[in-house]
């Protein structure tokens, strides 16, 4: 891209509902001591699945706290993750939708995998299991994949540019990554954006055994004994602001969203490529100005698979050359499992704490780090340090690769 | 006669690589046929559905090394103890 952006972005609000727990501050607090919501899968089916773990949505997060009789039956569980965390998120901003016009001035761009996935599994048990000849009324409202952004638009009132962004496991990333060039290019002041994934059910769940990548034990990403990924669910949701925006009104600023990355592999559908990742976080950089010596940490995309630690580490050698060996990496699916179209937005509430409070979360379980994968990956315990700027990689089966570059706020 | 667990089981490894099954010899790897990543999955599930049995989860996930006759053996493991689960095990 020739020249500079227009106008920087900065975050105003964050939301999260995830393993661990309710809130943002619940998620970053849990990470933070280094304590794993992965457990035993609790599903009906549980008993006939091979799939024993999972990070999931504690059972006290209550989907009706605070949303009306009338929208609550219109709700996939993934929207009713995204409008929990997007209330928390406008909250925190202090933005108020309804004066001068603003709410037209709003983009709405939220990230899913595929979106109403319990809701379909519903209608298909009751259509082909059970024989019903009627599906519910509501079954496209609740799956479609622009569900959650929608009810996130009309919940305020927000009338801008709105739609769903799917990328497999890297949609939150390249949904916050859109989001983001709209406020740098004036399509929108602010935007409302992250991802929200809801797919732990019997079929999704089918179809990942048969994939055979998901570990039986918990998650153990860079680790020699890792034995695959472990699902997630949750959502997490940012409000993204212009700099002058914010700063006019005086808003607090939780970091700067200085530069974004992204990039196909063009290979294989579910083999990660080095050069595809280490370009994308070559491009995140340049973007945001920053030289490799210039970041501190990154969030690493560390699913846990065999494939994938050890790419993202040569990646990461590939894009920060003699530097890679003082960065801090960790990988936070450890903790909070692998939210796949939300994992992304997940790791970015990780990604600001990390520049707010300078403490690097830790990658949990982390027994012996497998000796192709040679970087600092903090082990287990977070770190108190100087954290300047973050990337957080997201990287997606198709071979999609998009990643965030993140300052301290100005 | 019927084929032998190792007949059936190269059948489907050839059906899979789209080689003749002459060209399968026991000590032939999953690589050395062209088979990676994907297509060993698909083949795993081919062989589960043909036998009616199912993998342990960690096994064959070793496609680089993991040979025709490593695949055989463990479907004869699966057999035999799916036989000695009784009929109607699933």
């Amino acid at each position: 891209m020739q020249g500079r952006p227009v106008r920087r972005v900065a975050i105003t609000g964050m939301g999260a509902i995830s393993p661990l727990g309710v809130g943002a501050n619940a998620l970053w607090q849990g990470l933070c001591e280094g304590r794993s919501a992965i457990g035993p899968l609790q599903h009906v089916d549980a008993g006939r699945l091979r799939v024993k773990v999972a990070a999931q949505v504690p059972a006290s997060f209550d989907p009706a706290a605070n949303i009306d009789e009338r929208t609550l039956p219109m709700l996939d569980r993934t929207s009713e993750f995204a409008l929990h965390a997007a209330r928390e998120a406008v909250a925190q901003s202090g933005l108020d939708f309804a004066s001068n016009g603003l709410g037209l001035r709003t983009a709405v761009i939220v990230g899913t995998g595929v979106g109403g996935e319990t809701t379909q599994d519903e209608q298909s048990r009751r259509l082909y299991g059970e024989n019903s000849n009627r599906a519910h009324p509501l079954t496209i409202v609740r799956l479609m994949t622009n569900a959650s952004a929608s009810q996130i638009s009309i919940a305020w009132g927000l009338r801008g540019p709105t739609f769903a962004v799917a990328s497999a496991c890297a949609s939150a990333n390249h949904a916050i990554i859109q989001a983001a060039q709209m406020i740098r290019w004036g399509l929108a002041d602010v935007a409302i954006t992250g991802g929200t994934e809801a797919c732990l059910t019997y079929g999704a769940l089918r179809a990942w055994e048969a994939m055979r990548v998901l570990a039986d034990d918990t998650c153990r990403p860079f680790s020699v004994n890792r034995r695959g990924l472990v699902l997630g669910e949750g959502a997490g949701i940012f409000v993204l602001e212009s700099m002058e925006h914010a700063q006019a009104r005086g808003a607090t600023i939780l970091a700067e969203l200085a530069g974004s990355g992204m990039t196909a592999d063009a290979t294989d559908i579910v083999m990660p490529s080095a050069d595809g990742a280490a370009s994308a976080m070559r491009q995140a950089l340049d973007d945001a100005g920053l030289a490799p010596q210039d970041v501190d940490y990154i969030n690493a995309h560390g699913t846990g698979t065999q494939a994938n630690d050890v790419t993202e580490t040569k990646a990461i050698h590939l894009a920060f050359g003699a530097h890679a060996d003082r960065l801090a990496v960790s990988s936070t699916k450890s903790m909070h499992g692998h939210a796949l179209g939300a994992s992304g937005a997940l790791e970015l509430v990780a990604a600001i704490g990390a520049l707010r409070d300078n403490v690097v979360p830790p990658t949990a379980n982390l027994d012996k780090v497998d000796p192709a994968c040679d970087l600092d990956y903090v082990p287990n315990v977070a770190r108190e340090m100087p954290v300047r700027a973050v990337l957080s990689n997201s990287f997606a089966f198709g071979g999609l690769n998009a990643v965030l570059a993140l300052k301290r706020a100005p | 006669m019927t084929a032998t667990t190792q007949q059936q089981v190269f059948e489907i490894i050839a059906t899979q690589a789209k080689i003749d099954v002459a060209t399968i010899k026991p000590e032939s790897t999953l690589k050395d046929l062209g088979i990676a990543s994907l297509e060993a999955i698909e083949l795993i599930f081919d062989i589960e559905e043909h036998f009616d049995i199912t993998f342990p989860d960690q096994q064959g996930a070793n496609f680089d090394s993991d040979t025709a006759q490593s695949l055989v053996d463990a479907v004869q493991k699966a057999l035999d103890e799916k036989a000695a689960a009784g009929e109607g095990a699933k």
